[in-house]
């Protein structure tokens, strides 16, 4: 540590460095969130089509969304369950 | 054997892409091999005033796709410098004068004359920057030590691999003074986020400044910490892919220079 950054320290003052780096991963994952309005589309049907396996889902009322705040981002995806397959899944590997 | 076709390039305009296209042409060509460094900037050319060739342009890359010349009489060959060999942009045509498949029927005519040929790519991710990677086998991709170059290095990236191209990355413009007190992003945080191979770490250098002024080569300037980065980064280029990245941060303090002093007397 020299002088300077002691200095920061001291006076309780983050790296702008610090700021940089963290500022930059998240344009960087906001920015690949930014998704083409088809991906979602997309996903949505292959989900259905995954959980379709476990569950009876009410395909209608499925809804997709992501959701952005300040310190994280989320998938949201939400189904009404109607029942459970019995003995079915993925088939053994 | 044919030669291999490398694009400079960065998304982010002023990283240094001319500056390295440049440098990393002429040390190449001092090694031994021969070189063309393609100006791929239609309407904005730079590249010849950096590597001094501007008022030696008769014909540029339009005419010999638009068949108006031969690729031999647009290539200007350094005087200083063998085998080292410049195509110029067009100043006066749109950036749209040129397409991929021209692109590719170019290169394919240059690797049989050059062992390697390097685009200097246009800033963005238009016209000019398709060009450049539809003909490129490898890419260096060049960013400073800023959030905004960083990010457009990140989207470049995500675009040459969708090319199947996997590039390698250059740091350029580190003031090492600043990444020791914290006020600049280091290259480990910088690899970190990009998660990609580097090939190169190039210090901020007043001697760039003085080389374009001249338009002489960086490389040719004795005491050019930056100079000597890039040689180094034409040989990794070049066979030498192993040979170790030097650390700008690794330099010795005057306090360790001191230390080191005393301690060869004892
Ligand atoms: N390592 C360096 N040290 C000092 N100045 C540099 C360095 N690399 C580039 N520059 C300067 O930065 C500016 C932009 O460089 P340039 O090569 O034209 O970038 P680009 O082609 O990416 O737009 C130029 O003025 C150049 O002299
Ligand atoms: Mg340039």
């Amino acid at each position: 540590m020299n002088f300077n950054t002691l200095l920061k320290k001291l006076m309780n003052k983050g790296n702008s460095k610090d700021i940089a780096k963290k500022r930059l991963k998240f344009a960087l994952l906001t920015d690949k969130l930014e998704i083409k309005t088809d991906t979602l589309g997309n996903l949505q049907r292959d989900l259905v089509e995954v959980i379709s396996r476990y569950f009876e889902i009410d395909t209608e009322s499925i809804k997709i969304d992501i959701q952005r705040s300040e310190e994280s981002s989320a998938l949201i995806f939400n189904t009404p369950i109607l029942s459970a397959h019995r003995q079915r899944g993925i088939p053994a590997a | 054997m044919d030669g291999k076709v490398v694009v400079v390039t960065s998304g982010k305009g002023g990283v240094g892409k001319t500056t390295i296209s440049a440098s990393l042409g002429a040390a190449l060509a001092l090694q031994g091999k021969r070189v063309a460094v393609v100006d791929m900037d239609i309407g904005l050319r730079n590249l010849d005033v950096v590597m001094g060739l501007e008022n030696r342009i008769v014909f540029n890359i339009v005419d010999i796709i638009k068949g108006r010349c031969k690729i031999k009489q647009a290539a200007i060959r350094d005087r200083r410098i063998d085998n080292l060999y410049l195509i110029p942009a067009s100043q006066s045509d749109d950036k749209n004068a040129i397409k991929p498949e021209n692109m590719v029927w170019l290169t394919n005519r240059l690797r049989k004359e050059f062992d390697v040929t390097l685009l200097d790519c246009p800033a963005g991710i238009e016209q000019g920057f398709k060009n450049s990677i539809a003909a490129a086998d490898e890419a260096i991709v060049v960013c400073t030590p800023e959030v905004s170059a960083v990010r457009d290095a990140d989207r470049i990236i995500g675009l040459l691999y969708a090319q199947s191209i996997t590039p390698k990355l250059i740091v350029n413009r580190i003031v090492p003074e600043m990444v020791k007190n914290g006020d600049m992003l280091s290259h480990e945080d910088v690899v970190e986020v990009l998660a990609i191979d580097l090939i190169g770490l190039i210090e901020m250098d007043d001697r760039v400044v003085v080389s374009t002024n001249t338009g002489t080569p960086l490389i040719l300037q004795e005491e050019s910490k930056a100079g000597m980065a890039l040689q180094r980064i034409a040989l990794r280029l070049d066979g030498h892919p192993d040979l170790p990245i030097e650390n700008p941060m690794d330099k010795k303090s005057f306090w360790k220079k001191l230390g080191s002093r005393f301690s060869r007397k004892n």
